[in-house]
């Protein structure tokens, strides 16, 4: 019962924040100089009966609450407005843009993860050894390097140098494959997505991989390992148990990681014009197109903000140590 | 006396933190470095050998464009004929002034309503954490873009944008240390004595946690200058500066990093090596609040 009214507690805190995210947004995006049909209009003129009725078709002459009104109530029905660039509705414009973000975020993601677990584990068990310092100090090198200047060196010398990977884009225009392993489904966007996803993966991996490895250290001093020791159980067998334990707080940390993994991905995207939400945002602000704008940036908070309450909720099933409240 | 209430003892000489991190080789090797940026920044028209912008040309008067490091241009020179060391030099200015000045903001934002939420508990604490979760909820860098080309792209406004958003770690760290540290018995004789909320909390609570906020401050100063790069690159940075990040991003918008590695190298390395320096001072900061990583 008390896990429910956990859960309960936290879906209500994320519709609050959700709330107020949109009210900032809304303000933020009212700090525009001018009104909106400026824009829309950009160096065309009208004559000023047609100007007011185009404002009041868009409800600019209403009063600002009803304004704020009519902006949530068209957002819970999905109406995200027209593209001043695209002049098409904002929702044809992202959706598509919107899977190619989750392709490579989410590939990415699961992968410096994995990657993490396994690698953090490892170094964890072989504490004090070489290898151990050496990976350590290894893994925080790509901490402190922005990230797309990580992805500029990889395009420099295998992209732009070796020739070995196209230099940005989702496909080839007219691909048409000539070895067998060309023929392979897939293999032009994998080409495509590999440096992307490196860069990522680089960049997310140390977090994880460090956690693993402070996680594990503090495990293989806990009683159930030498118990297993003494058991005489496969030391392969003991370091999976012990992983098996350490993992709770790289799931902890999953949350934190996808609220700057967009940030992450923005750059990706642009440096690689990847055809995702992040490139059309920052294109989209470049070009005043204020609706395409707050709608990319509105769709990452959400994503931020449900996979932050989805992570809480499976960490109380998976962790039945854990004290909610 | 100070023991049997459970005060923290006051440190002094070799127990400030100051000295602790200096002890330790990655510590002091942090502190140099910024040091060393420091002084680049502050003495940056001493030592710079060209203006920044100043465009060179050859002999036969076309442009000096991206020429290889050389003795008269030692980082070479970039696409429009400007001499990368000296770009390099200036461009040490912003990242240390948003650094700096970002790092404060965060700290200073993030202590004081860390304090106020731990030290009043209930409704108070309430509300500023749940503003904090609101904060937690905003993906920054996307937050940056929109906010800094709202109000239109400059230094005060990447800094303010920064501060705005980051103090959100500072605040629930510091907040649980206050927790803590408020069920303390020589916080409950100060408050006994008479001292008010206020003095209790800047005079005996405040410096106890001091050393947790100079953590704060050296990761400040990292998350700031990778968040002013990564906006320069992005085309938002402040137009009248010199930045590492605007370096790189003219070398990405004119296609010269393709064949001149002198234009993106030498701004990586810088970035690289101010965030890590702060990053290790970061750590060392890190055995003051917690003893047990210190080495034996």
């Amino acid at each position: 019962m008390e896990l429910w009214r956990y859960i309960g507690n936290r879906l209500l805190q994320t519709v609050v924040t959700l709330l107020a995210v949109l009210t900032l947004m809304w303000g933020m995006f009212r700090l525009i100089p001018g009104d909106p049909t400026t824009i829309f209009l950009g160096s065309g003129e009208l004559p000023p009966d047609a100007l007011a009725a185009l404002r009041h078709s868009w409800g600019l002459d209403a009063p600002l609450y009803q304004q704020y009104l009519d902006y949530l109530r068209n957002l819970l029905t999905g109406n995200l407005g027209v593209s001043f660039y695209y002049r098409r509705p904002v929702l044809d414009v992202l959706l598509p843009m919107l899977w190619n973000t989750i392709l490579l975020m989410g590939v990415a993601m699961v992968l410096a993860t994995v990657i993490g677990v396994v690698v953090g584990a490892y170094l964890g068990w072989k504490r004090g050894q070489r290898i151990e310092t050496i990976g350590s100090l290894l893994v925080l090198i790509p901490r402190s390097l922005p990230i797309f200047w990580i992805g500029i060196m990889l395009l420099m010398v295998f992209a732009y140098g070796l020739g070995w990977f196209p230099i940005g884009g989702l496909r080839t225009p007219a691909f048409i494959p000539e070895t067998p392993l060309q023929q392979l489904p897939g293999y032009d966007l994998a080409q495509h997505m590999f440096l992307p996803v490196l860069t990522s993966v680089i960049y997310f991996l140390s977090d994880p991989l460090m956690i693993m490895r402070t996680s594990m250290l503090e495990v293989i001093e806990e009683d159930f390992i030498m118990f297993a020791r003494a058991r005489g159980l496969h030391e392969r067998t003991v370091r999976k148990m012990a992983r098996r334990n350490a993992i709770g707080p790289v799931l902890t940390y999953l949350a934190i990681m996808v609220s700057f993994a967009f940030g992450g991905q923005v750059l990706v995207e642009v440096l690689f014009s990847w055809p995702g939400m992040g490139s059309l945002m920052v294109n989209s602000v470049a070009q005043r197109d204020y609706p395409v704008a707050q709608a990319a940036f509105f769709l990452m908070a959400i994503i931020t903000i449900l996979l932050n309450l989805l992570i809480d909720v499976l960490y109380v099933f998976i962790d039945p140590r854990v004290h909610y409240g | 006396m100070a023991d049997v209430m459970g005060a923290l003892p006051r440190r002094r000489g070799w127990q400030t933190p100051l000295f602790i991190i200096l002890r330790s080789r990655i510590g002091a090797t942090g502190v140099l470095i910024l040091v060393i940026f420091t002084a680049v920044a502050l003495a940056a028209p001493l030592i710079a050998p060209y203006d920044p912008f100043q465009i060179h040309r050859l002999p036969d008067n076309s442009v000096a464009q991206l020429l290889p490091p050389s003795s008269q241009f030692w980082l070479g020179t970039t696409y429009y004929g400007r001499d990368v060391l000296s770009q390099l030099i200036f461009g040490t200015r912003v990242a240390m002034i948003v650094g700096i000045l970002s790092a404060f903001f965060i700290t200073a934002i993030g202590t004081n309503v860390g304090l106020f939420a731990g030290y009043f508990g209930g409704w108070i604490d309430s509300l500023l954490m749940r503003i904090t979760d609101v904060v937690f909820g905003i993906p920054f860098l996307p937050f940056a873009v929109v906010l800094v080309a709202l109000l239109r792209p400059s230094l005060s406004n990447i800094i303010l944008t920064i501060s705005c958003l980051l103090w959100r770690t500072t605040a629930r760290v510091i907040r649980a240390q206050v927790l803590s540290l408020r069920e303390r018995p020589f916080i409950k004789a100060a408050r006994m004595a008479g001292a008010s909320d206020l003095r209790v909390m800047y005079v005996h609570i405040l410096p106890n946690v001091l050393p947790m906020s100079l953590l704060y401050v050296s990761l400040g100063i990292g998350w700031a200058v990778l968040a002013e790069a990564s906006l320069s690159f992005l085309g938002f940075g402040d137009p009248s500066m010199l930045s590492w990040g605007e370096i790189l991003y003219q070398a990405y918008l004119t296609g010269s990093f393709r064949s001149s590695w002198w234009v993106v190298v030498p701004p990586g390395i810088c970035i690289a090596l101010l965030v890590a320096s702060a990053f290790m001072i970061g750590r060392e900061a890190e055995t003051i609040v917690n003893p047990r990583l210190r080495d034996p």
